[in-house]
């Protein structure tokens, strides 16, 4: 997808702290510092509750645990952006992030394709982290992968 | 798994009064009207007077404005909302209304107008239910149940290698009762597994016919002791057991894709309550917004095998004389959408011999589900398990 979506999300305040990271290409994690635990969006450890959490730089890689190729604009502002990938990246650290996958095309998008952060950089207040294949030519790639 | 059932509200409850508003495309009918008629629908089928009702559970945030409107008189009001299982968990609540001393009669309503005005969302906002957003993931193009969806469906090929055909299945199957039915969006129009194949790509791997479509409704579901349901006019279908359960344990564990929703402590707390098997289940009522949600449903409830759901539907096992009959009314993707209301005013028709050319002969026992919530960054959380029963 080259074109950008609207930015017509206001996130929970608590999240701002990975969104501010976003600005200067930090890809960070709500962890845990008792077990290391990484959550996202911003959590509650389910062992260790509310006063350990901290937002912790990490490796902003993983891979494709599903994705849809979406056709069709629920809402006029997606209208030129169809066909577009959303997809639920398993972070190297265990936590999903819904995103979209460039840097290929739509129906090369597979479970289990190995993806790293693609920064976005929209303006100088905004930057939105998308993902893209490790590999930039994945089209031969097994898609009987399993991950 | 879930703690050990408690069996000793099987048997003693009932849905004693459905009614139905008319269900379709752009009725034009205020929300709260179709609450109306839907209530004054139950009322009528029922027996009760506007004066029996006296505990109200409402399904929007309009609830305070219903009981007037209604001109009802109930002890308690209150509004639940979860999703697709609000319909279930909404005869569960009416029964622990009741058995805790705060009514003895309970309505329990729906109504929405998302083609004639949309519906009134979180936010304040107005659209139809295909258009919910969904936390920062909206930004990233996630709008409608669909997608999240879709995500379900794409593990689904991917671990077991089910088809865009498998998904046709159920909508064929789905459609060919519809057509049987004259209440349903799709009667007399059925279509083939070709039509479906020809159908729009949407959200990959979901075609235009894999997809339900919003439809104006309401539906009014009338809850009491099962001595007083007996003395009205209506059949009462027996409560012979409720469970919950809910999909945020599997986002825990990172099973959510692979899981439609969290079935089995649903599963384990109704059955055990009604002490049946699956074997004794006659129809299922399924909660149906997408093709995939019946092949996963079936699954995990264990009509068939993990991953075996697409071929167990292509083999003709949800049809009227399958194995388990399944959305006799065609549900919601070729019934009509009135979120978990589909599959309960479905189960009820059937308890009660009123499903008319999809009746299942001598059906005694129904499996009723609902599962959504819809908000944050999924949808798929809630899950409800519904028991009904004839009273024989």
């Amino acid at each position: 997808m080259s074109a950008t979506p609207p930015m017509n999300y206001v996130g929970h305040t608590f999240d701002a702290p990975f969104w501010d990271g976003c600005l200067t290409h930090r890809f960070l994690l709500h962890r845990c510092t008792i077990c290391e635990r990484d959550y996202w969006p911003a959590s509650t450890c389910i062992e260790h509750g509310s006063k350990s959490m901290e937002w912790t730089e990490s490796s902003g890689a993983g891979v494709v645990h599903t994705y849809t190729v979406v056709h069709h604009a629920y809402t006029p502002e997606w209208a030129d952006k169809i066909p577009y990938a959303l997809a639920v990246v398993r972070l190297t650290e265990g936590p999903f992030f819904h995103t979209n996958i460039v840097g290929c095309a739509p129906a090369d998008v597979h479970v289990g394709m190995e993806v790293t952060v693609f920064w976005d950089d929209i303006d100088a207040d905004v930057t939105i982290p998308r993902f893209a294949p490790i590999t930039p030519h994945s089209t031969s790639t097994n898609k009987d992968n399993r991950d | 798994m879930s703690r050990a059932a408690d069996a000793s509200i099987s048997g003693r409850f009932a849905v004693a009064g459905l009614g139905m508003s008319p269900q379709g495309r752009s009725l034009g009918i205020p929300a709260l009207e179709l609450r109306k008629i839907a209530l004054e629908n139950a009322l009528t089928d029922s027996g009760l007077a506007r004066s029996d009702i006296d505990g109200y559970i409402g399904t929007s945030s309009e609830m305070f404005e219903d009981i007037r409107y209604l001109g009802l008189s109930p002890r308690f009001a209150w509004t639940m909302q979860s999703g697709g299982a609000t319909a279930s968990w909404s005869v569960l609540n009416a029964v622990g209304a009741i058995l805790t001393g705060q009514a003895d009669v309970v309505a329990c309503t729906y109504g929405a107008a998302p083609t004639s005005g949309g519906v009134v969302r979180v936010d304040g906002s107005r659209g139809g239910f295909g258009t919910y957003s969904y936390g920062y993931p909206a930004m990233y193009g996630m709008v409608g149940a669909g997608m999240a969806h879709a995500l379900h469906a794409r593990r689904h090929m991917h671990k077991y290698g089910t088809t865009s055909e498998h998904l046709g299945a159920v909508a064929v199957a789905q459609r060919a009762h519809a057509s049987l039915r004259p209440d349903a969006q799709g009667f007399g129009q059925p279509f083939t597994l070709n039509d479906h194949q020809n159908s729009r790509m949407v959200v990959d791997p979901f075609r235009l016919l894999d997809c339900c479509r919003d439809t104006d409704g309401g539906v009014c579901v009338i809850v009491t002791s099962i001595e007083r349901a007996r003395d009205l006019r209506s059949t009462p279908a027996v409560v012979l057991g409720v469970g919950t359960g809910h999909n945020i344990r599997n986002w825990w564990t990172g099973d959510v894709y692979d899981m439609h929703d969290d079935i089995a402590p649903a599963k384990a707390t109704a059955f055990g309550q009604a002490g049946i098997d699956l074997d004794d289940i006659d129809v299922a009522a399924l909660y149906d917004p997408f093709s995939i949600s019946v092949i996963m449903q079936l699954e995990a409830y264990g009509f068939c095998g993990p991953g075996e759901g697409g071929p167990f539907v292509t083999a003709g096992n949800t049809m009227l004389d399958g194995a388990i009959p399944t959305n006799t009314g065609g549900g919601q993707l070729s019934g009509f959408y009135a979120t978990g209301f589909t599959a309960l005013s479905e189960g009820l028709r059937q308890i009660r011999g009123e499903a008319g050319p999809t009746q299942i002969p001598n059906a005694e026992i129904a499996l009723v589900s609902g599962h959504g919530g819809n908000g944050g960054i999924q949808n798929t959380w809630a899950h409800a398990t519904l028991i009904l029963g004839a009273d024989r």
